[in-house]
């Protein structure tokens, strides 16, 4: 009879069940949507949800932190998050440049190339924003294996309007920014490893298991993001994700598009993730019919295959999804003229001849029969010197400068030496063209201020690697919202 | 000068960029490939029978690459010269390397026109340029991405495309700005092969304005083109002494009259091949030509060759070329600095040896130092007069007046008279240089040609009168222009030894001697009979190469060579100043 309790208590440990694990839900999902240029984009979301939680108040920072026991959330990230009371936090690791005009907007947002951070936190006199934020990434590019410690202060600034908060307002505390890029930054298996084991089944069982690192960095581009936003009503949830764009048409031997999961992923699904709430592979359905996939999906839901890897009805484990194109001898690529996917194409370039000087100019096209206005950021590192009096702006060789209104531009300060960023808040009318041009100045650096990251010192004198610009930012305004 | 060539003096070429790893991979490119490479050549051929226009043609090559995937457009071009408008379109692919942010890149290019000249087409570069685009976008381990052109013509559509890419397009050009574009350009290829089949591949490197690309380019194309592709690189389109034994006659390096010992002594034979390179290299150099598509890249810092296939009955093909194209990019592509360990001055002698620029460059400074010395002699020399005292000169009335037996004293050295002279024969200069640049020029050059030159010959002898003569008191102008001259021609050279040694040593060659020994003479016919030679020295080209003065003034209205603004207002009137040292006094 002394035993039962023990018993109890080890029949519970056994079964898996998430209702050992009060207020924490973790589900999975992973979307494949085949592209038009015979790639498939794959985007892989893992959302562990931290029911009634709420971020740590910056005024307590002082005082002991409650107690951390997490099942499914991951200690390790979640100890980071209370240590530097981070009330948002967002970090993408990508490789490779996505291509808007035959990709579209990709499904998880921050595609730019490298490594970027940005946090929200609450201001507080026991330990200042800056402090935190140091703290943050030098926690972070521990955890991460990569180069974030040298996200200093060159590279920081504060950009409200492009980079809102997410999810709910906290009221406790006036909230800050910070928000810095290393476009240099290159990601691989060492950021992955990681990543995976910040997963409850890790990458033994579940959608997980198909992550494996020779294939995901094959693909033509791949990233990772961690995200992590508190909503008021739900409560703080992190969400992992993982998109690759692989190339079916280079990898086949036939050039042709057809894909399945073991030809993407050189895995299958052996098992699914027991503490998952919910797990499915939804695919997205091209809109010409002439496509087969396998298994048959029970119905279209808006262009949409759903299969449920938790319930076994439609999907047995293990298998494998395919689809491929029975009437195609070899995949044809489209010829131009393509109709653009997205409403803008931006196009970013730097000419010049020497490494002193040149001109950087963006191009926007509005491809869609409305007027559209966005807004541009451009941030750009301490040791670059854009002149804003050579600012131009021509449609088709016209100036029309009064097409740019709300021009911010903050000059780095030679004390701190700070950042600059300029934000451009443009209009652009229907179907047409939009040059800026703007002259800038490569500043001489000494050679002590260099910039060294883990693997290479990238920006070394004379050695004119094309990096020079991190990625700038786009917030579209429709006009519905004016 | 001439010890350039000997073999002593050069040294074995090396890789210095550890990076670099040539020759180091295991190639893909297979005869799958050359069945692609087959195929385009077929259509190519189909487009030369129905002689297609220059627009019908970049259609075909942009569908070709869109076929394939990549970013591909057109770019129509036309440059207003004053012979008249020249046009054409272009076209190029970018291949976006996978994972890679597309912030460099690498060019892969051919043009239309081959190099081999006779309108010969360069459709075999032009099919291996659109196969190699079909085989590289297979592979993910590009870390740089590859830009494809196919440029018009010969010269001019590469250097609209590269002035558009680069954003610095010049006032005579029109063109639209690039739709799609990469990163920095690092390395290009230019593939030049129009014969049937090639038994060496050809190295040509000099750039616009005497630049040269980093040597470790040609070192590691060198290595890969033995040891992967097994075909021996050449310098130009020349072959070595021992390759060239069962070769046509016009092969040698000796012309026929040259007796037969001579001809065939190894070491004379190898002075004589090395002497052709040389003389070649200096050649493309001196008149700031390029010796290929590639030449129009190094003013971007884009490390450049042509690789011309030899043409011979074999054995070499697409399966060689393609083979070495692609491990060559792949050597390329290893980098994460631009080139900079190698030499960027240097003169090829053969395919393994060069000299660095410390044995060859001491040849023309010396000129340039003798030159200096000269002219502050001179200076030194007008500064003094021997005055014969009246006891000395009575005693010995048929002696010579010995500088010995007479006083020296200081006179003075009145120099704007020279200057004067210096300053009006440059204005010249570049008033001829307008008028030779100018409509009229390109309408009527045979009329206008010898016009100018007979006026540029007759202004100065009629100026001469206008300049204040100097009296005993002062030195003669002559001597002060000599030494001014002597002066600033000795910094000319030296300074253009370090920008283009090749010009350099052609200046201390054609300005040295002369320059140097120009006097006046006490008998007018001599003064004016040298006065004519030195009109010939400077302007003589007017008349003598009409050819060369065409090419000249293209090349700088088109490609921006300064080479004819050079002679025009900085070498003629440097030989036109010696040539007024002549008549003064007269």
């Amino acid at each position: 009879m002394r035993r039962t309790p023990v018993w109890i208590f080890l029949a519970c440990l056994c079964t898996p069940s998430f209702a050992l694990y009060p207020g924490e839900i973790y589900r999975e999902d992973l979307r494949i949507q085949p592209l038009r240029d015979g790639r498939v984009s794959t985007t892989f979301s893992f959302v562990t949800v931290l029911e009634g939680a709420v971020p740590r108040n910056p005024m307590a920072l002082g005082q002991v932190d409650e107690s951390q026991h997490y099942a499914l959330f991951p200690l390790t990230l979640g100890q980071i998050l209370r240590e530097h009371a981070i009330t948002e936090l967002h970090l993408t690791l990508n490789a490779g440049r996505w291509n808007y005009d035959n990709w579209g907007h990709p499904h998880e947002a921050g595609v730019g190339t490298g490594a970027e951070l940005w946090a929200w936190m609450g201001a507080s006199e026991i330990t200042t924003v800056d402090e935190r934020w140091s703290g943050l990434r030098n926690a972070l590019s521990g955890l991460f294996c990569a180069s974030l410690g040298s996200l200093d202060s060159r590279r920081t600034l504060s950009p409200t309007v492009a980079f809102p908060l997410s999810g709910s307002t906290p009221t406790f505390a006036p909230h800050e920014l910070r928000h810095a890029s290393l476009p240099s930054e290159n990601v691989c298996t060492e950021n992955l490893t990681p990543f995976l084991k910040l997963l409850p089944c890790k990458s033994h069982a579940g959608l997980a298991s198909l992550l494996n690192p020779q294939k995901v960095f094959d693909a033509d581009w791949h990233g990772m993001g961690i995200h992590v936003i508190w909503k008021e009503d739900t409560g703080v949830e992190l969400k992992l994700t993982l998109q690759a764009v692989f190339n079916p048409v280079r990898t086949s031997t036939g050039k042709r598009r057809d894909w399945n999961l073991q030809l993407l992923f050189d895995r299958s699904i052996e098992r699914s993730c027991p503490v998952a709430s919910s797990s499915s592979i939804t695919v997205i359905l091209p809109e010409e019919k002439d496509y087969q996939i396998i298994p048959e999906y029970p119905a279209h839901v808006d262009g949409l295959a759903i299969y449920d890897l938790s319930s076994s009805s439609n999907f047995t484990i293990p298998s494998n999804i395919a689809m491929s194109w029975p009437s195609e001898h070899s995949f044809q690529y489209p010829l131009p003229p393509l109709t653009p996917v997205t409403p803008i194409s931006v196009k970013r370039t730097i000419h010049g001849t020497t490494q002193t000087r040149g001109i950087l100019s963006v191009s926007v096209t509005n491809n869609s029969p409305q007027e559209i206005s966005a807004g541009y950021l451009e941030m750009v590192p301490a040791l670059l010197t854009l002149w804003m009096h050579t600012l131009k702006v021509e449609i088709n060789s016209q100036i029309r400068s009064d097409l740019l209104s709300g021009l911010k531009y903050h000059p780095p300060s030679p004390q701190s030496n700070d950042r600059l960023s300029p934000l451009d808040v443009a209009s652009c009318p229907h179907n047409s063209t939009k040059d800026h041009a703007r002259n800038f100045h490569r500043g001489q650096q000494s050679f002590s201020e260099i910039h060294r990251t883990s693997t290479r010192c990238d920006e070394r004198l004379g050695s004119t690697r094309g990096r020079v610009f991190p990625a700038p930012s786009i917030v579209s305004r429709y006009p519905s919202e004016l | 000068m001439l010890l350039i060539p000997i073999p002593l003096l050069s040294q074995g070429t090396y890789i210095d960029e550890n990076a670099l790893q040539p020759a180091q991979v295991n190639t893909y490119w297979n005869w799958g490939d050359v069945h692609t490479a087959d195929l385009q050549l077929y259509q190519l051929d189909g487009i030369r029978e129905r002689n297609l226009t220059s627009e019908q043609r970049a259609e075909f090559f942009r569908t070709e690459f869109s076929k394939l995937g990549l970013a591909a457009s057109i770019q129509n071009y036309s440059f207003s010269t004053s012979k008249g408008t020249v046009s054409g379109n272009n076209v190029y692919a970018v291949m976006s390397s996978p994972r890679a942010a597309g912030t460099e890149a690498m060019v892969i290019s051919a043009s239309w026109l081959s190099r081999a000249g006779h309108g010969a087409l360069n459709l075999r570069g032009t099919s291996t340029v659109l196969s190699l685009a079909a085989f590289f976008k297979d592979y993910s381990l590009w870390a740089k991405d590859i830009i494809f052109i196919i440029s018009d013509d010969y010269l001019h559509g590469m250097h609209a495309w590269l002035n558009a890419y680069h954003g610095t397009i010049p006032s005579n050009l029109h063109t639209d700005p690039l739709e799609h574009t990469s990163g920095v350009i690092w390395t290009a290829l230019n593939i030049d092969y129009s014969s049937h089949s090639f038994s060496h591949l050809g190295v040509f490197h000099e750039g616009l304005n005497g630049r040269l690309p980093n040597q470790d380019l040609i070192n590691s194309f060198r290595l890969i083109s033995h040891y992967t592709g097994g075909v021996p690189m050449t310098v130009y389109d020349h072959l070595e002494p021992s390759d060239s034994v069962d070769r046509l006659p016009e092969q040698s390096a000796f012309p026929s009259w040259v007796p037969l010992f001579i001809q065939q002594s190894p070491q004379l034979q190898q002075y004589g091949y090395r002497m052709r390179n040389v003389v070649r290299h200096i050649g493309y150099q001196a008149r700031g030509m390029c010796s290929g598509v590639h030449g129009l890249m190094h003013q971007f810092r884009i490390d450049a060759i042509t690789l011309f296939a030899v043409p011979a009955d074999g054995p070499h093909g697409f399966h060689a070329l393609g083979r070495i194209v692609e491990s060559t990019l792949r050597t390329m592509n290893n980098l994460l600095e631009r080139l900079h360990a190698s030499f960027f001055f240097y003169i090829l002698t053969s395919p393994g040896t060069f000299m660095k620029i410390g044995m060859f460059l001491p040849s023309a400074i010396l000129v340039s130092v003798a030159m200096l010395f000269k002219g502050l002699g001179e200076w030194v020399t007008a500064g003094w007069v021997c005055e014969i005292t009246q006891a000395s000169s009575k005693g010995n009335e048929t002696e010579k007046p010995s500088p010995t037996k007479g006083t020296w004293r200081n006179r003075r050295r009145p120099l704007v008279s020279a200057l004067i002279v210096v300053v009006i024969t440059h204005v010249l200069g570049v008033l001829v240089f307008n008028l030779v640049c100018s409509r009229w020029f390109a309408e009527y050059p045979s009329f206008l040609a010898p016009a100018i030159f007979a006026v540029v010959s007759v202004i100065p002898p009629m100026l001469l009168p206008l300049l204040s003569a100097n009296g005993p008191e002062a030195a003669p102008t002559s001597m002060l222009l000599k030494a001014s001259n002597l002066c600033l021609a000795s910094t000319v050279i030296s300074i253009m030894s370090l920008l283009n040694f090749s010009l350099a040593a052609m200046l201390a060659i054609t300005m040295g001697v002369p320059l140097a020994t120009s006097y006046t003479s006490s008998s007018t016919v001599t003064s004016r009979l040298r006065y004519a030679g030195y009109c010939m020295l400077g302007w003589g080209w007017l008349v003598l190469v009409p050819g060369e003065v065409e090419s000249a003034i293209w090349n700088w209205e088109v490609l921006g060579v300064w080479f004819a603004p050079f002679i025009c207002i900085v070498y003629a009137p440097l030989v036109m100043q010696a040539a007024i040292v002549c008549l003064q006094g007269l």
